[in-house]
């Protein structure tokens, strides 16, 4: 719940150092104007969440730092204006060459599948707002994203309103993002099966004459139904479609097609997705304990077709903290031009058409996830004089998150070279902190 | 053809109904405190489970369905 502010409103420290997008900038600097004219009701939010990501299956390694921070203030109850960056550090290992049994059979001693050292920095800032109207509000935002070898221009917007006094909210919005990838330039006469994969990400988005930029367009539509049913249950309903339309291949990864030959992965321009999601939030009154289940179906045209079941458990153990217990199954088939081996051998390898993959997130598997989540926040009691009470003279409200999650990864025909991974196991921490002053 | 329409038209009769019905399920705002409460929030932390769900997509052929923030909001 965030509180009102009727005296001055201070603004957050910054970070020692830490530079921001021009954009987050400008965002700041709408933010001080704002709170020159002191209003009747102000307040501002600050989020900061910090993502580790971490795996080391066979031959391969990622680790992922993901930091953000966001800003929100609302200087009226109209309207609320928001700013944001968020980043991803990437450092490890990932398969370059990929090939599958068959191949390997015909070449033993041969070691055909290679690794490639992979360091990316992904910048990310962001804007918007919101505008409310009884019970409507509208949101607009916009995003960009910035990496070695990938440029994104993302919008949003939504709307959503409460109905039947308040027990009914209806909320749909539709992004659109303008990417751009950076690929190697091919020999004009050279078809996919003879493309060769790009070697790094030196002279990506320059006027270098050996790259190109290769477009990328998604479309994203989402609607959903969230429904209080009794004063201790809630259900929603998320319906989410999406549309891609360009390069969607790693330009790194290359793919043994024939005896000899690798060439760049090569998947079909367009991807149209579908995802309904139902869940359920019940209070037990009994065990204290919020329950929640959801499931999710998802397919594509590219003929993957998916199932999500959660399952997760939170409770108070004390004053504003509590504890979250979660679980996750999820199983999905392997895209229609999936196969481990596209040089030949028994079904399921051998070729599937013009299109060829060696990515893993492509093939049939299923993975199992759990994790815990501690939360505690701090509603400050107010003053016995009326005045607003304050956590360290600041806060008027504060949180702070920790979380663990760890998933395991089983793949029913991906293998390196027929070697299958049987330790494909990520961890995932989280840390959250926020705060409205 | 024909049927095609006529089933059409019953789904949205059924659907109209069904909305209209919604009507009828009332929580009264002081009933609310429950709901209104952060752990029976679908999406309590929206940065945090945006980050989650940006890794897990990453490993993952699927996406969307993502949760939407709300669930009560304790208000009259």
């Amino acid at each position: 719940m965030r509180l009102q502010l009727r005296s001055r409103c201070r603004l957050p420290s910054r970070g020692r150092g830490r530079k921001v997008g021009s954009a987050l900038v400008a965002v700041a600097a709408a933010v001080v104007l704002t709170l020159e004219n002191p209003a009747r009701a102000q307040v501002v939010q600050v989020d900061t969440s910090h993502t580790f990501y971490h795996e080391a299956p066979t031959r391969s390694n990622m680790t992922v730092y993901t930091p953000g921070v966001d800003l929100a203030v609302t200087p009226a109850e109209w309207v609320t204006i928001r700013g944001g960056y968020e980043a991803d550090v990437v450092s490890g290992a990932s398969v370059a060459t990929k090939a599958g049994p068959a191949y390997q059979a015909v070449n033993p001693g041969v070691d055909v599948i290679t690794t490639a050292s992979v360091k990316d920095f992904r910048q990310s800032p962001r804007g918007g707002f919101t505008l409310r109207k009884g019970d409507v509000a509208y949101t607009a935002s916009y995003t960009y994203g910035t990496e070695n070898d990938y440029r994104s221009h993302s919008i949003f917007v939504g709307a959503r309103t409460d109905a039947y006094e308040h027990n009914t909210q209806f909320d749909i919005s539709y992004a659109r993002n303008f990417d751009s990838v950076c690929d190697r330039v091919q020999a004009v006469n050279d078809t996919p099966p003879r493309f060769r994969a790009l070697e790094s990400s030196a002279g990506c988005f320059t006027d270098d004459p050996l790259r190109r930029r290769r477009p990328l367009s998604i479309d994203g539509f989402q609607a959903s139904w969230t429904q209080a049913w009794t004063p201790t249950f809630a259900t929603q309903l998320v319906y989410t479609a999406q549309l891609i339309d360009g390069f969607q291949s790693s330009p790194y990864r290359s793919i043994i097609v024939a005896q000899g030959l690798k060439a760049q992965e090569h998947h079909p321009d367009v991807r149209v997705r579908q995802a309904l999601a139902l869940r359920f939030n019940w209070y037990l009154r009994p065990l204290k304990v919020a329950l929640r289940v959801s499931g999710r179906v998802y397919r594509d045209t590219w003929d993957i077709t998916s199932g999500t079941g959660e399952l997760e458990l939170e409770r108070y153990f004390a004053e504003g903290l509590r504890l979250a217990a979660r679980g996750r199954f999820y199983k999905q088939t392997g895209a229609l031009f999936w196969s481990d081996d596209y040089t030949g051998g028994d079904a399921p390898l051998g070729p599937k058409g013009q299109y060829f993959t060696g990515d893993r997130e492509l093939s049939p598997f299923w993975s199992v996830a759990a994790g815990l989540r501690l939360t505690y926040a701090i509603h400050p009691t107010a003053k016995p004089d009326g005045g607003t009470a304050r956590l360290i003279g600041i806060f008027t409200d504060a949180k702070l998150g920790l979380s663990a999650d760890a998933m395991q990864f089983s793949y029913d025909e991906y293998t390196l070279a027929g070697t299958p991974i049987t330790n494909a196991r990520a961890y995932i921490l989280g840390l959250t902190a926020g705060g409205a002053f | 053809m024909r049927d095609q329409k006529g089933s059409r038209s019953l789904l949205t009769i059924a659907a109209l109904i069904a909305l209209g019905g919604l009507g009828c399920v009332t929580v009264k705002p002081q009933q609310r405190s429950v709901l209104a409460d952060p752990i029976m929030q679908f999406e309590g932390d929206p940065q945090a489970s945006a980050q989650l769900r940006h890794a897990i997509d990453n490993r993952e052929g699927s996406y969307g369905g993502g949760g939407v923030a709300g669930g009560g909001c304790g208000c009259n």
